[in-house]
């Protein structure tokens, strides 16, 4: 249709003679729906530039060989868990780790492994007493985490039954002469009995009740083993056990053997780690969460049982460290009782993530680094392995390896908050409605619809509702005729429609209900008194119901 | 003779183990934070009360006050590091337990390094006269420790029932959910709680000072009483921790003069674990699920 310099509109059947036709009509400037189109499908918040969400490596080929799965022997579990799978893309066939966890504890282990070869000459003997600490004490902290991840028990006494396995043996070997690969195993014993005592309240306590009553027992324990005369009270501590380093090696030759002997008790804590939370027990324990243990009682899961299984497998172990611990240092120290021990001990778990080996030994070796390398730093080294903690607790949701699923669900909630600026209301649908609507054109239709009224809006004016009134039918300007085919085409439901009261006297405006032999509803009480009036009103109802959408 | 001094013992025991234990529990009931750095406020205001006296003034009553105020501007510090970041984070509970360990150890540390590990002894609060009764000998300090103690924990008790910040904070210890809906705000509230629990562990560093010394970790030992009377006389119920003093402090002295003092903690335990074993929530404890959150 040709505009006449934007305001005037040219009837171009003017020619012909028609009755009531005139010759030109004032109207607006063509407005073109592109503008709306493109303004609506605008991003209006800052898009940031993401990457590929999840990278994995993929490798060529899969087939037979995906089905030769190596496993470790005495259980089913594989290597390496892959994925085949073929590129869309490509419609290569590939293979993905989807588990990558496997390579970092192998590579982790190789490097503490060859460690020691790499220490500088003169820092030597702090690194590699260090580093047997470190394994001693990444032993006891998997433990713990056992009893406190797997189990769910929040027990603080940890240190207080290694304390006491190891006084125990120390004693007795200080006593009967005992040889030193006789300790862990009556360390363990003890352990055993020590943490049966303890497991007794457990049973009744919730687990926050149970942390408070642990934290006395280590008290008690420490005062106790200070105040008594047979435990060396005098000297500190109980010293003079037989230990399995042999005086006559070289002093590296010394450092070596215990570096070694506690790293292979590590790996013996890591094996246990694994045996009880990815086994049996674990699973059962899992299944009962916090806040979800009525609901595994009810499916017939007996956790407390579990629970108490696990409570007394740890203890063991702990007592074993203790035992091993007084046959590498010859001997305990009542430091061990120590409630900055224990929140030491603490924050190992915390600061690698309760519930995950890799927390464990990760943490500790944080700590320990902290602890036993910087040790020239007094009270300030404290101070940041303190504040490390705090800041973990206040600002993770579970320690340095919980970060990626932290980091990963404020991702998702940061995008699904952008999603939700983008989409406007008026019709449209909701991010959350339209995923649970399964006929997706219903989607693109009301943003359609929303598009096209967003247009239409900017056709109404003066000039047109004049022009409308001035000629119902026959030619219309651009924008008018856009106007009546958007008002034609709405659905039976509540359009209006003319009634005649009194033909040729009186009519008046209703809306239809849509449906079989149900009557139209009156929407207003005025009477026209022509058909063109009243034609007009419903036009002018129309645009009112535009506007206002 | 015998009696009346295992009552003495009893009185000033309890006394001060209440003192803490009540505050402990307060905290509990009215924010559901765990507070573990008493230890820290408690030698905190120790320090505040020693500096005060060898600075400013070393008359009893004004270093009584001082020690307050330090353990008061301890709580408010915990609060502000401690409480207000977590308070509406997911697993708010051992959360809280873990970050006030982790003040607890910083803070300790801190006063290690400033002080140093010497223990300092603040002057006599209460004079240095005795009372002679028929039976027992009453010194200063004891009757001071009661009295004081006493009084200030009434006055606690009556300010957290009179006033209208008691009463927000006792309608947050019957539902802070609702408390928050009303317009009470956990806070603002929280700082209140935390201010008027650490002024009562000040009130104990003081009156304990007398009989010991004033060290960076010499509030475990408190806290890990208070701690384990407030837990047998129920979190969060000041009925109960005051019987639970009564039992704890009775058992202390009775202990004391039959087998000997290094048994106190063994015997302490054995009648906790007693309690707990019959009553899970503690004497006067909240049944399980009464209270959420």
């Amino acid at each position: 249709m040709s505009l006449d310099s934007g305001t005037k509109w040219r009837n171009p059947l003017f020619v012909w003679g028609g009755k009531r036709d005139v010759e030109e009509l004032p109207t607006i400037p063509f407005r073109s729906h592109q503008e709306v189109w493109e303004g609506t499908r605008q991003s209006k918040t800052k898009l940031n530039p993401v990457g590929r969400l999840r990278y994995y490596h993929k490798w060529p080929g899969h087939g037979r060989t995906m089905w030769n799965r190596l496993r470790y022997w005495p259980t089913r579990r594989r290597v390496l868990r892959l994925r085949g799978e073929y590129n869309p893309k490509t419609l290569r066939a590939e293979k993905t780790i989807v588990d990558k966890r496997p390579i970092w504890w192998v590579l982790g282990l190789l490097a503490l492994a060859i460690a020691p070869l790499f220490t500088p000459g003169d820092l030597q003997n702090t690194l590699l007493t260090a580093g047997a600490t470190f394994g001693i004490y990444s032993a006891i902290s998997l433990c713990w985490m056992l009893i406190m991840g797997t189990a769910g028990v929040f027990s603080l006494a940890t240190y207080a039954v290694v304390g006491t396995a190891a006084f125990v043996t120390a004693l007795l070997a200080v006593k009967f002469a005992l040889p030193w690969w006789l300790l862990p195993p009556i360390g363990a014993l003890v352990g055993l009995v020590f943490g049966g005592i303890i497991a007794l309240p457990a049973t009744r306590l919730d687990g926050f009740y149970y942390a408070l009553l642990t934290l006395g027992l280590n008290e008690l324990c420490r005062v106790y083993f200070i105040t008594s005369k047979e435990f060396g009270s005098a000297n500190g501590g109980l010293y003079g056990a037989t230990t399995y380093v042999p005086e006559d090696w070289s002093q590296l030759g010394q450092l070596l053997l215990a570096y070694y002997a506690c790293f292979g008790l590590m790996l013996l804590a890591l094996l246990l780690y694994r045996f009880v939370n990815g086994r049996r027990l674990g699973r059962i324990l899992r299944m009962a969460p916090e806040k979800r243990e009525a609901f595994a009682e009810a499916t017939g899961v007996n956790f407390r049982q579990a629970r108490v299984w696990v409570f007394l497998i740890s203890s063991a172990a702990l007592g074993f460290i203790g035992g091993f611990y007084t046959s590498n240092f010859g001997g305990v120290a009542f430091s061990i009782f120590n409630f900055d021990t224990v929140l030491l001990g603490l924050a190992m778990l915390v600061i690698g993530g309760v519930g995950r080996a890799e927390g464990a030994v990760v943490g500790t070796l944080i700590v320990v680094f902290f602890d036993q390398v910087l040790n020239t730093w007094g009270p300030a080294r404290f101070m940041i392995i303190g504040l490390i903690m705090l800041l973990v607790v206040l600002y993770l949701r579970n320690g340095l390896f919980g970060i990626k699923a932290q980091f990963r669900a404020w991702r998702d909630k940061k995008k699904s908050e952008r999603r939700s600026t983008r989409a406007e209301k008026g019709g449209e649908m909701l991010p959350e409605e339209a995923t649970e609507t399964d006929d997706k054109s219903i989607i693109y239709q009301r943003r359609y619809d929303k598009m096209t009224r967003n247009h239409l809006k900017t056709l109404v004016s003066p000039e047109v509702i004049e022009e409308h009134r001035q000629s119902l039918n026959g030619q219309h300007s651009e924008a008018l005729e856009r106007l009546l085919i958007y008002f034609r085409t709405r659905p039976q439901v509540e359009k209006y429609a003319i009634m005649a009261v009194e033909r040729f006297e009186g009519y008046r405006i209703v809306a239809l209900s849509g449906h079989r032999g149900v009557a139209p509803r009156v929407v207003e009480d005025r009477i026209y008194s022509t058909p063109d009036e009243a034609c007009h009103g419903v036009f002018m109802r129309r645009v009112q119901d535009l506007l206002e959408s | 003779m015998d009696i009346w001094f295992i009552v003495s013992n009893t009185i000033v025991l309890a006394c001060i183990y209440g003192t803490l234990a009540i505050g402990i529990s307060i905290t509990w009931s009215s924010l559901g934070l765990l507070n573990l750095s008493y230890g820290f406020i408690f030698a905190f205001a120790g320090y505040g009360a020693w500096l005060f006296a060898q600075n400013v003034s070393a008359w009893g009553p004004a270093v009584l006050a001082a020690g307050i105020l330090a353990g008061a501007l301890g709580g408010v510090i915990i609060c502000a590091i401690g409480f207000i970041p977590i308070h509406d984070k997911p697993n708010f509970t051992i959360r809280g337990l873990i970050a006030t360990l982790a003040i607890n150890l910083i803070g300790t540390q801190f006063l290690l390094w400033w002080f140093g590990p010497r223990s300092k002894n603040l002057p006599d609060i209460f004079g240095n006269w005795s009372l002679s009764l028929p039976g027992a000998v009453f010194t200063a300090d004891k009757v001071g420790n009661v009295v004081t103690s006493i009084v200030i924990l009434a006055v606690v008790l009556r300010w957290m029932q009179s006033s209208r910040r008691g009463l927000e904070i006792r309608a947050m210890m019957m539902n802070p959910h609702a408390a928050s809906i009303v317009g009470i705000g956990v806070r603002r509230t929280s700082f209140y709680v935390m201010g008027i629990t650490g002024g009562l562990a000040g009130l104990a560093a003081v009156l304990l000072s007398q009989t010991y010394y004033i060290s960076p970790f010499g509030g475990l030992m408190p806290m890990i009483k208070g701690v384990s009377i407030a837990l047998c006389g129920g979190l969060g119920s000041v009925r109960g921790a005051v019987i639970a003093a009564i039992v704890l402090g009775l058992n202390e002295a009775l202990t004391g003069m039959s087998i000997g003092g290094r048994y106190v903690l063994i015997t302490q335990f054995v009648v906790i674990i007693a309690i707990l074993l019959v009553r899970p929530r503690g004497i006067a404890g909240l049944l399980d699920k009464a209270r959420e959150a």
